[in-house]
């Protein structure tokens, strides 16, 4: 938070997103956009495509494997018990729990996978670059460091569109 | 937008000739086999039933959520649905092979069963063609009176017709509902009178749902190959893999419910279904019913990039076409005919079923523009895109 950062604010999203091909046609780009509600240009311009849905799937195929596995030791291995006839690996029976602790494992570990991948953990002091950013308003972040030409031509080209706010 | 669909030479003549191939095969069944005929009757009809079923179901569905994407495309299973009367008559013409397939027929086999006799009121043959007149009555109803409505709405315009459509659509939904799970109940699982499944009614709904949404995406595809339905893009291909992955699910969670809570009670008279597929080709039948149509559908239209390419679509659906019949192979053949059989008689009814009801969906496709040209949804439709 400390560090050095400038924010290019704007009103709506047709001259958000005319600043943002200005910019990418320069070859700058900022390092963080807020908007009110997701714009396209915008996430495919960031090209940060989100990887949490490969993990889901592999927490998702490990759980799976792990719960049958655990099952399966349990009832078989470890304690095994006659239950009206059936055999001991009552496969069927395992799936219906299997699917729900699945979902379980996913949603738990895919929370903890987000929270540590953006940093953010309970007692966290928010990072509010501009007030204005959780609300209506579209906000650019530049916070690295630009050498001052760049700055001047990044400057320019918000301008033409929005507020500059350093 | 005007696009008019014309039926090409070579695809009537196709049609027409698998109808022919249809015909002797069935005349040369009945002289043969006729009740390994008859059963190859009930289960190229079923399919096709279902199919047209779905695909009523499809549109419903659509109307009632106020679906924007699909509107450009709701000829097609509207077309389907025009198979209703070509079914209904035909499930009629199944009067005659009653005996051949329906256990619970034989006065001798009634007069000395308890459980029969208890059931008797219910499954009689004059019910059951008075359930029959009954269902295909109310669903040809429904469909045409929708259909009307849907070409109205082409030459007078506005809103009024969407919501007097949607106001079908809800009739729709519930009459089907209930009637399509006797009618499943009636047609199939009347095959083997002393088994009971409360679950069995939603499973063949659900693979109705499940095949209508595949059929209905593989003409949209070969009409979009013929030039039609230029609009066709990525996102609409997507919608239309969401259908059949869903349905997918929901088929697979069916069916896994309904034999997991038999295996699991295990109880004589429900278990009585599957302990007698429980070898030999019945149970490969059983495996391979879940991988076809759950395992490989779920597996390969999960990720964004297969769910939107048409190369990878069509052996999907070309996959559950079979599968829809191998499902319908695993109930009807051990309770009719008792052994495995599959050859040429098989192939030459379901390619004989197959022609009439491509003939009956072009020839309705034939009927209306294309594409409706007043539907309030349709520039959302024709520029879907997510």
């Amino acid at each position: 938070m400390n560090k050095k950062y400038f924010t290019g604010v704007f009103s709506d999203e047709d001259s958000l997103v005319a600043a943002f091909g200005k910019l990418k046609e320069k070859g700058l780009k900022p390092d963080e956009v807020y908007t009110p509600y997701p714009v396209h240009e915008i996430l495919d311009g960031m090209g940060n495509k989100t990887r949490i849905s490969h993990a889901a799937f592999f927490f998702g195929l490990f759980s799976t494997i792990g719960l049958i596995g655990f099952m399966y030791y349990v009832s078989v291995i470890d304690w095994p018990l006659h239950f009206g006839g059936k055999p001991f690996n009552a496969f069927p029976s395992f799936i219906v729990v299997n699917i729900v602790a699945t979902i379980l494992v996913i949603t738990i570990l895919t929370l903890f996978t987000f929270s540590v991948r953006a940093k953010i953990f309970p007692g966290k002091e928010p990072e509010i670059f501009h007030p204005q950013a959780t609300d209506d308003k579209f906000v650019m972040l530049f916070s690295s460091e630009f050498s001052k030409e760049k700055e001047d031509m990044i400057v320019q080209i918000v301008k033409e569109h929005g507020a500059i706010e350093k | 937008m005007e696009d008019r669909f014309t039926i090409p030479q070579k695809f009537r003549l196709a049609a027409y000739l698998l109808i022919g191939i249809g015909v002797v095969s069935f005349t040369l069944g009945f002289f043969i086999d006729s009740q390994r005929t008859w059963a190859n009757f009930l289960l190229n009809n079923y399919y096709f039933v279902s199919l047209a079923i779905g695909a009523a179901f499809f549109i419903a569905i659509q109307y009632v959520a106020q679906a924007g994407w699909s509107a450009a495309f709701k000829r097609v299973p509207e077309a389907m649905t025009a198979y209703l009367p070509v079914g209904g008559v035909l499930f009629l013409l199944m009067y005659f092979g009653m005996h051949s397939l329906y256990h619970w027929t034989h006065e001798e086999a009634v007069q000395t069963d308890r459980l029969l006799q208890h059931k008797s009121p219910y499954l009689n043959e004059t019910f059951f063609f008075i359930r029959m007149i009954l269902f295909f009555g109310a669903w040809i109803i429904l469909t045409s009176v929708m259909r009307k409505i849907s070409v109205k709405e082409d030459i007078e315009g506005g809103t009024r017709y969407f919501y007097k459509s949607e106001m079908y659509s809800r009739i729709l939904i519930f009459v089907v509902a209930l009637t399509f799970s006797l009618f499943a109940v009636d047609a199939l699982m009347s095959l083997e009178p002393h088994w009971f499944s409360t679950l069995f009614a939603g499973r063949s709904f659900m693979a109705a749902v499940l095949h209508a949404s595949t059929i209905i995406a593989f003409i949209v595809f070969m009409l979009h190959r013929m030039g039609h339905f230029k609009m066709l893009n990525h996102s609409h291909l997507h919608d239309f893999t969401r259908y059949i992955f869903m349905a997918s699910i929901v088929w697979g969670y069916f069916n896994f419910a309904e034999f997991m809570l038999i295996w699991y009670a295990n109880i004589p008279e429900e278990t009585a279904f599957f302990a007698h597929r429980w070898d030999g080709v019945w149970q490969v039948l059983f495996y391979a019913n879940i991988v076809i149509n759950w395992g490989i559908p779920f597996i390969v239209l999960m990720p964004r990039k297969t769910s939107r390419s048409k190369p990878v679509l069509i052996p999907v659906i070309i996959l559950l076409m079979i599968g829809q019949y191998t499902e319908l192979y695993y109930i009807i053949w051990p309770a009719t005919v008792h052994k495995a059989s599959f050859g040429l008689l098989e192939i030459g009814c379901f390619l004989g079923f197959t022609g009439l009801f491509s003939l009956v969906t072009a020839t309705a496709l034939t009927k209306a523009s294309l594409v409706p040209k007043n539907h309030p949804y349709l520039e959302e439709s024709v520029a879907h895109h997510f």
